[in-house]
């Protein structure tokens, strides 16, 4: 699972938990916790996120 | 004054009670290690005398390629992808202050060679208790910019 939320430039980040806290946390723990405040966010799963990062710094939130 | 908790080559074990709120661990009456009345854990170690161990207080070790990818870590609840060559730490246990220091490395896989060095940063204007920001970037004679690299080492020392 990921979370992905909307930056203040109008991106995308993509945050990767790591196994080790979600051992303790759950994954709307880590979103409480890393997302910065009044970001939208969401959590999906591995494969939304695309693995080809050739134009990375032009992902935009829709 | 301390506890002592010393082995003696002699007589074996030998304790030593105080109220001092120190404990000390002797070899042969010598003290290798202690902790102090405020927590700190000193020791020798080969550094030839008892100095106080400074911890590594966060480290991860990820691929920065495809879909960011934690091979292991220690006090870090996650890595967030900001863009090429840029990534935040986030960590578990937040620091005391954000005056701790950073160190970042990592192998030289896809810009190895002379043509290009390697450039691995903090950004300081976002350093916090609870993260800390690093970017990755490749500089060469005629080119230079962020990039993901596979191997990617951050460490955090307090």
């Amino acid at each position: 699972m990921r979370i992905i939320y909307e930056t203040s430039d109008g991106g995308v980040a993509v945050i990767v938990p790591t196994p080790e806290y979600l051992l303790t946390h759950t994954m709307e723990e880590v979103a409480a916790k890393d997302v910065p405040a009044g970001a939208n966010y969401e959590i999906v799963e591995d494969s939304v996120v695309p693995s080809d990062r050739t134009f990375r710094g032009a992902w935009t939130w829709a | 004054m301390a506890t002592i908790i010393n082995a003696d080559t002699s007589d074996g074990l030998k304790l030593t009670s105080d109220t001092s709120g120190q404990i000390d661990f002797q070899s042969a009456g010598s003290t290798k290690a202690l902790i102090d009345t405020s927590g700190n854990l000193k020791f020798n170690s080969g550094f030839g005398s008892v100095g106080t161990a400074y911890g590594c207080r966060a480290w991860i070790n990820f691929n920065g390629t495809g879909t960011p990818a934690i091979r292991a870590s220690g006090n870090v609840s996650s890595l967030t992808d900001n863009g090429t060559g840029g990534y935040t730490i986030n960590f578990a246990t937040n620091m005391p202050d954000i005056n701790y220091a950073a160190s970042s490395a990592g192998t030289d896989t896809a810009f190895g060679g002379a043509a290009f060095a390697r450039v691995v940063s903090i950004v300081s204007s976002t350093r916090a208790v609870g993260s800390v920001q690093v970017t990755m970037q490749y500089v060469g004679a005629s080119a230079a910019g962020y990039f993901d690299y596979d191997e990617n080492h951050v460490s955090i020392f307090r």
